[in-house]
């Protein structure tokens, strides 16, 4: 039997469904969760990487480091998701999915999501 | 304030957090500031920091403090209190106030160091045999405070009587050192990361 999971809080699910489009470093991924959000999250830095660093301890993402060297030396840690983290990503979009649709069901007028 | 001058200040704000985070994430988390005031207005900026910060730190703090290993210096002192205890009893055996008085404080100091090594003990976490130091302690307590209230209560012990005593106060004081030698173990090795 497949156990279920949790659903993911608020700033870690805003994170995996950002990095369903691949790695990205810090500070892309706060734009990404911004953009997706239509700029309504907008997570500090302490909220950014308390979260990534849960994540990353839950096995959902892992760290790429290494990456790009910038002209001032200053190296950017890239994250990505594991095989386990994209399987959740993909079963909280799902769920969200089908909450949005049951809920649009049973708004007046039969409104779709 | 200059956007050097401001990532200067927010590495000093990072010390709000606890030292392994910091010292994990803090370099990110400066140059994410320094990204931020690059692209945004600077008052914008900072009240998202200063919200940031007032909303988890606490929150850092709290889960830092959760997850840090707790020490067993606690129950092996009120434990070694308990053992003076029991030595106030064997030397004073024949005098009832002190001997009370030992037992008394045999008998609190080590319900605390039962109750501080219980507490002392991760939730979940496979129980080492050094993790009952406290039972051989409380053990080789009551064995010797049990003999010394027999041996007060009767004043002579009938023949074979006493080769049992001895034997009871060997095994006891064995069971005594046991007690501290494991909980010395358990102190030493308290500091050490457990494997994942």
């Amino acid at each position: 039997m497949v156990r279920r999971r949790k659903p993911l809080p608020s700033s870690s699910l805003h994170l995996v469904l950002a990095l369903l489009d691949g790695e990205l470093h810090g500070y892309a991924l706060m734009g990404r969760v911004a953009e997706l959000s239509d700029g309504s999250v907008r997570m500090g830095p302490g909220t950014l990487y308390g979260a990534l660093n849960r994540l990353v301890d839950e096995g959902l993402i892992e760290e790429t480091t290494d990456r790009v060297a910038r002209d001032d030396n200053e190296r950017r840690r890239y994250y990505q998701l594991t095989s386990v983290g994209r399987s959740v990503a993909v079963d909280e979009l799902d769920r969200l999915q089908k909450l949005v649709r049951r809920v649009a069901r049973h708004l007046p007028g039969g409104a779709v999501a | 304030m200059t956007d050097r001058l401001a990532i200067r200040v927010y590495r000093r704000l990072l010390w709000l957090y606890p030292r392994p985070f910091r010292d994990e994430y803090g370099d990110d988390m400066a140059l994410l500031l320094a990204d931020q005031l690059r692209d945004e207005a600077a008052p914008r900026v900072w009240l998202r920091v200063a919200l940031d910060l007032v909303l988890t730190v606490p929150a850092h703090r709290m889960e830092a403090r959760m997850n840090r290993p707790r020490s067993s210096a606690v129950p092996l002192l009120f434990a070694v209190i308990a053992l003076a205890g029991v030595i106030v009893i064997l030397l004073a055996a024949t005098t009832l106030g002190i001997v009370a008085i030992g037992a008394s404080i045999a008998l609190v100091s080590g319900g605390l160091a039962v109750a501080a090594a219980r507490r002392s003990r991760p939730v979940g976490a496979p129980a080492a045999i050094t993790a009952h130091w406290w039972q051989f302690l409380v053990g080789g307590a009551v064995a010797i405070g049990l003999l010394s209230v027999v041996t007060g209560i009767t004043g002579e012990l009938p023949d074979g009587g006493w080769a049992i005593a001895m034997a009871v106060l060997f095994a006891s004081l064995l069971s005594l050192v046991a007690g501290v030698l494991l909980g010395l173990a358990r102190l030493g090795g308290a500091g050490r990361p457990t494997p994942s």
